[in-house]
């Protein structure tokens, strides 16, 4: 049996590129627990396992044969389930990452049972659907169940908490012994976005920090999303993928990029809030204070999903757009919708999920428009 | 030194192993098979009989039409026979004659002729002298070289391109005769010149050629309207656009030939045989070639007479039996093939053995974008194949639709198939898309046909 040409092939397959972005988001699995107490790894464990059982099923049922192109194969091969790729496992870990701990057991179960089966599965497969499967679980259960999923009473942790965690991680989360409750660094953001910048407790905000500061943020010893926090350790894995090309650096420079500048200058032309905040009040702070101003863009940066989600779920290869020229569009227009949901809705603190998941909506349209010309052809 | 190249290739492992062997004869082999088709266009018609003698460099071919070549006895002997065998590039059946060598390898009255200055020679003397020896493109593509060196009517021609790229991995055979014949290539460079009123000529290399490099530069010091060029180490840098864009800039029109940019390319084994031919009328009757892969455990450069069977060329490079894979070219674009049992052609660059088969089971697309980035034609591979996944499904408007995304400007490089982590077999359905295109396009020009005779019929009706 020889094949057609060419004969030679590159060395990246799919189930490298998976396996590597599961490996990447691996360091922050492991700090979740230090964070969260091991009922983060009780979530995390759940998802993937409730991912990969879901592909195996499905894909089962889907593409097992009684021979392989008339030649006896092993059952494995026979059996044709897909689980081997690594792509189930990345969901599973991407929608665990974006559950709090808190969350009930069945939480990750139903997001990731719902990101494979229905986001993935039933729109063809790997490569077929048009929603990031991990977002599409994660938007499931934050409308099915959204008392679990209430960022403003994310529990933060402190110090090593994880043994002392462990009793807590079996029956519940909410009110752990040393869990600390309190608003998570987007919520706290929106709110000085919306209840007015001239507020003098905002400034001390903004120039003190509130709770967790910065570096807290940065690292990751903050309250959100299992996998969230730690803009550190995401950073860390999204850096190798990059270095390897499995993660295309257009989509997170463009999507933090618009999303710094729209907190920067956004306040300056939109008034936002209940309270009819002054966005003339902004002007004085970015004058007389750029650092306080410098403060307020990186926590949009850091906060909430941000990191986790310009790193790994725009960057999805599959539903992100094919040119380099598509990336950068498609990760601006995830910058721009972020940070409109983040400063305007009323009603939800965070962006992200929906940015992306409504810009993977356009993809088709960016791949059309950007498609490169033709060599040889006129434009 | 110009260091440009085109947007878009890939960098495969180069495994020139046999970059640093000498390029050795073979010894002549008791038979030959010399196929008629060896050219791209009509094949040639044999001309001698079963039983015949022949002499080394005696016609046994004679071109079918103006795009065709002619075919030569590559040494003396008697005829035994005119077989059908398996034409290696196209996987058809065609005509060979079967020579069994008498080892005297006696020249064709015709032959030696005494060396004529090539200046003495107009377009007109060298096309004819040329089509006389049967030259074709002896990079791969095997276009009768006469009729690419006939510039077609209101082109004007500016530059020739010697290709010695050779941006094949394994293939090495390219390198060694720039080593060895740098000032015959740069005759056959001038007269291709001339034939085309061409005021400059360009030497391409790879930039993983130095020693060519100096070669070549040595060889035109001094002129004026030659150079070397030197291009970066990548795949496809010497398919024939691509080599015009990185040289001059120019972009050959879709579905126009390079000629539709001013250009003529011709490999650098090509330009030898034009050399050759025009100098010393000698016909196009042996090439060098690289014998290499994991199974070859004496790889090496080779020249050998046109129609030499395989099986010579495997025992002369100890190919250990039980090897899997048999490749007629580079292991890029070269054919794989099912039976050693054909014969060396002109277009022969390369012969791959190797131990295991690299059988790929594509997957599918999982919209990384490497193929968009590296296709050197700037085509969304992605979209064309999974257009061909949709055509196999049932969806003939896929070729269609296929069109509209340059379906035709695809040159079958598969680079794209190269890069792709999901291993689609790219090359497949692309090929496949094409041959639906153009059968849709002859069942099209049937239907015409058979409608103005149709049309035909009524009006005589009437006319009765
Ligand atoms: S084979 Fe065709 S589509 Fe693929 S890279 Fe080469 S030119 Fe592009
Ligand atoms: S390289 Fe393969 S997997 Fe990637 S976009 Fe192209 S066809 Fe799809």
């Amino acid at each position: 049996m020889v094949g057609h040409w060419p004969h030679l092939r590159g060395r990246d397959t799919t189930a490298r590129i998976m396996w590597s972005v599961a490996a990447a988001l691996a360091p922050a699995a492991v700090f979740a627990g230090y964070v969260f107490g091991c009922r983060a790894y009780l979530h995390i464990g759940l998802a993937v396992a409730t991912a990969v059982g879901a592909e195996a099923v499905i894909t089962y049922l889907r593409f097992h044969r009684r021979s392989r192109d008339g030649v006896k194969a092993t059952w494995w091969r026979r059996s044709g389930m897909t689980i081997g790729d690594g792509s189930a496992v990345v969901t599973g870990l991407l929608v665990a990452f974006c559950l709090p701990a808190q969350a009930r057991w069945f939480v990750p179960v139903v997001a990731a049972g719902v990101a494979i089966a229905i986001a993935k599965q039933a729109f063809g497969g790997l490569g077929c659907n048009i929603w990031n499967p991990a977002l599409v679980g994660r938007a499931f259960v934050h409308v099915s169940f959204p008392t679990d999923m209430n960022p403003a009473a994310y529990p933060v942790l402190t110090g090593h908490h994880f043994l002392g965690n462990v009793g807590t991680a079996v029956g519940g989360m909410a009110g752990g012994a040393d869990a600390v409750t309190g608003a998570s660094p987007m919520a706290m953001a929106k709110s000085i976005a919306t209840q007015g910048y001239a507020d003098v407790d905002v400034l001390k905000v903004l120039t003190e920090g509130h709770g967790r500061g910065l570096w807290d943020m940065f690292v990751g010893t903050v309250g959100g999303d299992l996998g969230e926090t730690s803009a550190l350790l995401l950073l860390v894995g999204a850096a190798y993928l990059i270095y390897k090309g499995w993660i295309r650096w257009q989509v997170p420079l463009a999507y933090l990029g618009t999303v710094a500048a729209g907190a920067l200058l956004l306040p300056l032309y939109l008034a936002g809030g209940e309270g009819g905040a002054e966005s003339a009040a902004w002007q004085p702070i970015l004058l007389a204070m750029p650092d306080a101003a410098l403060r307020f863009v990186l926590w949009h940066l850091l906060g909430g999903g941000l990191m986790l989600g310009a790193l790994y779920m725009a960057t999805d290869m599959v539903t992100s757009p094919l040119t380099n020229k598509g990336l950068w569009i498609f990760g601006a227009g995830c910058g721009v919708l972020t940070i409109l949901f983040r400063l305007y809705s009323h009603a939800y603190p965070e962006g992200v999920c929906y940015s992306i998941l409504l810009m993977n909506t356009a993809v088709p349209l960016i791949d059309r428009w950007t498609r490169p010309r033709i060599f040889g052809h006129k434009r | 030194m110009t260091r440009a190249t085109f947007p878009g290739g890939v960098h495969p492992p180069e495994t020139k192993w046999t970059a640093e062997t000498d390029i050795r004869p073979l010894p002549l082999p008791p038979r030959l098979v010399v196929p008629m088709a060896q050219n791209l266009g009509a094949p040639a018609v044999p001309t001698v009989e079963r039983g015949q003698a022949v002499a080394r460099g005696e016609p046994i071919g004679k071109p079918d039409g103006f795009i065709s070549a002619a075919v030569h006895a590559p040494s003396s002997g008697t005829v035994t026979g005119i077989e059908r065998v398996i034409d290696a590039a196209t996987g058809r059946t065609t005509a060979a004659v079967v020579i069994e060598t008498d080892g005297k390898d006696r020249p064709h009255a015709s032959l030696p002729q005494e060396p004529r200055p090539w200046q003495s020679l107009d377009g007109d003397a060298i096309r004819q002298a040329v089509a006389d020896a049967g030259v074709v493109g002896m990079g791969g593509a095997t276009f009768p070289t006469h009729v690419k060196l006939t510039p077609p009517k209101g082109k004007a021609i500016d530059t020739v391109l010697a290709n010695g790229a050779e941006c094949e991995p394994y293939l090495t055979c390219d390198y060694r005769v720039m080593l060895a014949e740098a000032d015959k290539i740069v005759t056959g460079l001038r007269l291709c010149m001339r034939a085309t009123g061409a005021a400059r000529g360009i030497v391409g290399i790879e930039d993983n050629k130095p020693r060519a490099v100096e070669a070549m530069r040595r060889a035109v010091a001094g002129a004026d309207d030659l150079d070397v060029r030197v291009f970066p180490t990548k795949y496809p840098q010497g398919a024939e656009k691509q080599l015009i864009l990185a040289c001059l800039g120019r972009e050959v029109p879709t579905g126009g030939l390079p000629a539709d940019a001013g250009v003529v390319v011709q490999n650098v084994q090509t330009a030898c045989a034009i050399a050759e031919a025009c100098v010393r009328g000698q016909p196009l009757i042996e090439r060098v070639l690289t014998v290499s892969g994991d199974a070859a455990r004496a790889p090496g450069n080779f020249r050998v007479r046109i129609g030499t069977p395989l099986a010579a060329l495997l025992a002369e490079a100890q190919v250990q039996e039980g090897y899997e894979a048999l490749i007629l070219g580079g292991p890029m674009m070269g054919k794989a093939q099912f039976t050693a049992d054909l014969a060396v052609t002109k277009g022969t660059s390369g012969l791959l053995v190797f131990r295991r088969a690299a059988v790929y089971e594509g997957g599918p697309c999982i919209r990384c974008g490497a193929c968009v980035r590296h296709c050197p034609s700037w085509l969304n591979p992605s979209r064309l194949s999974i257009l061909g996944e949709s055509f196999l499904a049932g969806n003939l408007d896929a070729v269609d639709t296929a069109m509209e995304f340059g379906l035709m400007d695809c040159i079958l490089c598969g680079a794209c198939a190269y890069v792709c982590p999901s291993r689609r077999r790219m090359v497949h359905l692309i090929e496949m898309l094409r041959g639906e295109r153009r059968k849709a396009l002859e069942r099209r020009r049937e239907r015409e046909r058979a409608q103005a005779a149709g049309i035909q019929r009524e009006v005589e009706k009437v006319a009765d």
